[in-house]
């Protein structure tokens, strides 16, 4: 009786695809739900903007044109071997790390808001941050992978080869990161860097020593800088200085207490209409929020911890075939997309301290989809190889 | 840590990298339960939270309109209106959100307001083009733009110019300047001006009735504003209505019993016999006979309502209301019906009035002839104060009293109107004899000379007393007799021969129509007594004598022209709008035509002192 039932689940399993067909539809949805939301979010403020001509489809085309490039960048990045990755991930870390340091370059690089964070290249402007997320996966996946040895084990040489080397690095490119200052590319990378140690065996207590230091450096600059003060007190008390220090994230909340259960329709929303800056980028959630009210928001949320644990099952897989680079690969962009949505999230709901961190495939903005997508092809990638592999072909 | 199959080792060569899976675990499971943590919080914002949330979001973009009721029309009894509301536009600022840029400076092109309450910059350019959009002096405008309250904070919202014709408001807004804003307001327009102004009285610029109608049915015309809850965009354009609309109750028409035309006439008419006797002003009634309704009230002097000028109160008296005057002879008639009443005389009856004068308690009763004997109705006709005055004291006072206050002196007459005098009718009991002479004949008693028309009710409807009244009546009110009609009949000959020759009114006599009425000149009460040059000459009466329609009264206040006697100042208005009202009316003539009998060259007018 028991081997027949068996016998039907296995018959009633799908035929083996050569990659992953359902994350691939997951992220098609977001990307879709994003485009959508980016209009309805931006048209109301595109339509009264100078800088975009007044045309209402600017953003609109903008978009549509970053995800074209972005799934163009994906299906390159699924076309290389991971193995090449693993490679030039040194390499791409100079890159990335030369970059960020010519965005501080006056004349070169781009202020925004009080943030110097683009770097302009005629057409389009490039934020390198962004990318600097996708090479820092690439990166601190090649560096566990090369110093297996000082992982696990002896203390003294755990930290001062295993640690220390990650360590000034990431505090060049944090560094970096805060001269802009960006400070939610300086939280997603120390995840994804401090994340891929972990993963990949480091000593948990060491970790959790680590992980009080790190706290604590936080909180120190947290209250060292007005600026990151300013944001921290708005975040806890938006009602107390609502058309000041609490502006964006009380007309944020007010988004989400507007939509209830299934929002006030798509296009309907209030909130777009000058009242919440940002609404296109890092406020995108709170106008989904809004217009497809709380079940709207679950299905985002749940199509990022879809991908988040794709990611990580990937990951998993490439494990159990000894493939540590590949699940390390896989594993980094499930941490940076589930610690980057997360906190994009938090930030929309009160969670969180407003970062100026984009909602991945979402929000409008080149270099983060490009860079979303890129990482999303190398995952794919890995699951690609990972099948190969299964089927016996050596990739 | 490690698993127990996997020997440590310190080699220093690669070393294939082992991957725990718990850590894999350990990690995803604290990112699901994240992902958990932002439903949670989701479901809190937008499913249990969300009245607060919303109810902050309203306060932020929800706006509540006012949505004004229209005021409701005044017309007289025919329908034409009297009093009409007509849109305009009225200007304000929000000196909150303007901030004067000092001269020479411009807001630079494309200027965004950093933050919501940071001001808009305005060009001192801007601030002269709004002055002369709005007709007012630069200093005023600048002024106004920059008030502030006590506590130092600046209103959000300053009237700057109201009640401006719609095509100039929209030449304002279309400046396009911050902080300018219009209100569509509603402005009182009254076609007849000063003609009505003391019927309808007047709004003030918020649309509240201040006098007259206008403020005693303020509820009943001003009906009830509506509201409208919209939510508007950063930039104050309307986005939705979010709440169901109220609608505004528009204000009740008021049809009064006013005949527009009769007003009109009553007016122009009074205005001339004013300014032909060089009076201080004057005052005139008409009744409808049978209904007490009131066809027209006017006074002068009066003032254009139409016009947002300071108003002289002396001009916004409705004189015939809330003034007293002492009636003077006009009163002998009401005196003569009841000794009538009483059965001590009969119209043939002859009373001594030899000697022209009486003296009582150091007073003297004096007539401007000595007219010797005369029957009762000639004691009328010729307006004799002594005859008046023994036939007064020939009555029980208590029965003089009763049939006074039945008549309605010392009473309001009750039309509605603010400030209406009541008069001054003393207790009988505390009249002395030479009071109830003088009383007589209309001294000693202050009447307004509404209440004088209504009481001359009495003679034209056969004995009967109403209620006047100011809206129009689908049927007359119930009518109190006060006296019986055979003693009516007989008085009101006696009237009627009092404007034919040998009587004081002839002025008074119309074309084609009966007339019976009677004139009354009155020394004005000044400091210490009576003064000498001071009068106020009157007349009331009414016509078709066969059957009367219409009662007029008219009081010209300090004649100062050639005469003051009653029928000489106060009687051709009488009659002209007595001619004009009846033939209006399409009332049949009971004469012919040729009935006017002036008395002759050689025959001198009869004059009198009362």
């Amino acid at each position: 009786m028991k081997h027949i039932f068996y016998q039907a689940l296995r018959r009633s399993r799908p035929s083996m695809h050569a990659y992953d067909v359902a994350l691939l539809w997951g992220v098609l949805i977001l990307l879709a739900f994003g485009l959508v939301m980016v209009y309805s979010a931006s048209i109301a403020m595109a339509e009264v903007d100078k800088d975009t001509g007044y045309r209402s489809t600017y953003f609109l085309v903008r978009h549509s044109v970053f995800l074209v490039l972005g799934l163009a960048g994906g299906f390159i990045a699924f076309n290389i071997p991971t193995k090449t990755w693993q490679q030039y991930a040194p390499l791409l870390f100079i890159v990335g790390v030369i970059l960020l340091a010519l965005v501080l370059v006056p004349g070169i690089g781009r202020e925004v808001n009080g943030s110097q964070r683009w770097l302009s290249l005629y057409v389009v402007n490039l934020q390198p941050s962004e990318l600097m997320k996708f090479i820092v996966v690439l990166y601190a996946a090649d560096y566990t992978v090369r110093k297996a040895a000082f992982m696990g084990g002896d203390f003294v040489a755990s930290i001062t080869k295993g640690l220390l080397p990650m360590l000034v690095v990431m505090l060049v490119v944090g560094g970096l990161l805060l001269l802009e200052p960006d400070f939610g590319a300086f939280a997603v990378i120390t995840a994804i860097a401090v994340g891929l140690l972990f993963l990949g065996g480091f000593d948990w207590r060491l970790f959790a020593g680590l992980i009080a230091l790190l706290a604590v450096g936080f909180v120190g600059l947290v209250v060292s800088s007005p600026y990151r003060m300013q944001r921290v007190l708005g975040f806890l008390d938006p009602w107390q200085d609502p058309y000041g220090k609490g502006y964006q994230l009380s007309h944020s909340l007010i988004a989400f207490g507007r939509g209830e259960w299934t929002g006030v329709g798509l296009g309907a929303s209030v909130e777009k209409l000058s009242y919440l800056p940002e609404a296109h980028t890092d406020f995108l959630m709170a106008i989904i929020a809004e217009e497809l009210g709380f079940v709207g928001v679950a299905v985002i949320v749940c199509l990022f911890a879809f991908l988040v644990f794709r990611a990580f099952m990937i990951g998993v897989q490439a494990a159990k075939l000894d493939r540590a680079y590949q699940a390390l690969l896989a594993q980094g962009i499930g941490i940076w997309f589930g610690v980057q949505s997360v906190i994009n999230i938090g930030v929309n709901m009160g969670l969180l301290p407003t970062k100026g961190l984009t909602l991945p495939l979402l929000s409008f903005g080149g270099s983060g989809i490009l860079a979303n997508l890129v990482a999303l092809g190398v995952l794919l990638r890995v699951d690609f190889e990972n099948r190969q592999a299964l089927r016996g072909f050596k990739p | 840590m490690n698993a127990p199959t996997q020997p440590r080792t310190r080699q220093r060569f690669v070393q294939q990298l082992k991957l725990e899976r718990w850590r894999v675990w350990f990690i995803l499971a604290g990112l699901m339960i994240l992902f958990g943590v932002l439903i949670a919080r989701g479901f809190f914002l937008q499913i249990m939270d969300e009245g607060f949330l919303q109810q902050q979001g309203e306060a932020r973009y929800a706006r509540t309109l006012k949505l004004e009721a229209n005021r409701g029309m005044i017309t007289d009894r025919n329908g034409e209106p009297l009093a009409i509301s007509t849109p305009v536009q009225s200007v304000w600022v929000s000196p909150r959100s303007v901030k004067l840029l000092p001269p020479g400076q411009k807001r630079p092109a494309g200027w965004e307001p950093s933050s919501e309450k940071e001001p808009v910059p305005m060009s001192r350019e801007e601030l002269a083009q709004l002055a002369k959009a709005v007709d007012m002096p630069v200093k005023v405008v600048e002024s106004r733009l920059s008030t502030s309250r006590k506590s130092g904070d600046k209103p959000d919202f300053v009237w700057l110019k109201r009640h401006m014709a719609p095509q100039d408001a929209k030449k304002v807004l279309e400046l396009n300047l911050p902080g300018v804003y219009a209100q569509t307001e509603y402005r009182r327009y009254y076609p007849a001006g000063e003609v009505t102004a003391h019927i309808l009285g007047f709004t003030n610029i918020d649309g509240k009735g201040q006098e007259g109608f206008e403020l005693t049915r303020q509820d009943m015309l001003a009906g009830k504003s509506g509201s409208r809850t919209v939510i508007r965009d950063r930039r104050g354009f309307i986005v939705e209505d979010i709440s169901t609309i109220i609608p505004p109750k528009d204000g009740e028409t008021l049809t009064l019993s006013i005949d527009r035309r009769i007003q009109y006439l009553a007016y122009r008419e009074l205005k001339a016999a004013v300014e032909a006797n060089k009076a201080l002003g004057g005052g005139i009634v008409v009744l409808d006979a049978r209904t007490g309704e009131v066809l027209a009230l006017a006074n002068t002097p009066s003032y254009n309502p139409n016009s947002r000028a300071r108003i002289d109160p002396a001009r916004r008296r409705n004189r015939a209301v809330t003034d007293l005057y002492e009636p003077g002879s006009t009163m002998k008639p009401i005196t003569i019906a009841t000794a009538l009443e009483s059965g001590k005389v009969t119209p043939s009856t002859v009373i001594d009035t030899t000697g022209g004068a009486m003296g009582m308690a150091g007073y003297t009763i004096k007539d401007t002839h000595n007219y010797g004997a005369l029957t009762v109705e000639r004691v009328l006709v010729k307006s004799s104060n002594v005859g008046t005055a023994r036939i007064a004291l020939a009555q029980d006072r208590e029965f003089l009293w009763q049939h006074y206050d039945a008549i309605g002196f010392g009473q309001p007459p009750r039309t509605g109107f603010p400030g209406e005098a009541s008069g001054k009718l003393r207790a009988w009991k505390t009249w002395r004899p030479v009071e109830q002479a003088t009383m007589a004949y209309g001294y000693g008693i202050s009447v307004s000379l509404m209440q004088m028309a209504r009481a001359y009710q009495v003679f034209a409807t056969d004995g009967e007393i109403r209620p006047v009244t100011f809206t129009k009546q689908v049927a007359p009110l119930p009518g109190k007799r006060v006296f019986s009609p055979e003693v009516v009949r007989e008085v009101r000959l006696m009237m009627e021969k009092a404007t034919q020759p040998g009587g004081t009114g002839t002025r008074a006599q119309v074309v084609g129509y009966r007339v019976a009425g009677k004139t009354g000149t009155a020394k004005k009460v000044g400091v210490g007594g009576y003064t000498e040059k001071r009068y106020v000459g009157s007349f009331v009466g009414f016509a078709p004598v066969s059957d009367p329609r219409l009662i007029v009264a008219v009081m010209i206040d300090e004649p100062h022209g050639d005469s003051y006697y009653g029928g000489t100042v106060a009687g051709p208005a009488f009659s002209n709008v007595m001619a004009g009202s009846l033939r209006m009316l399409g009332v049949p003539p009971d004469a012919p035509t040729d009935n006017i009998l002036l008395p002759g060259q050689d025959e001198p007018e009869v004059p009198e002192e009362t």
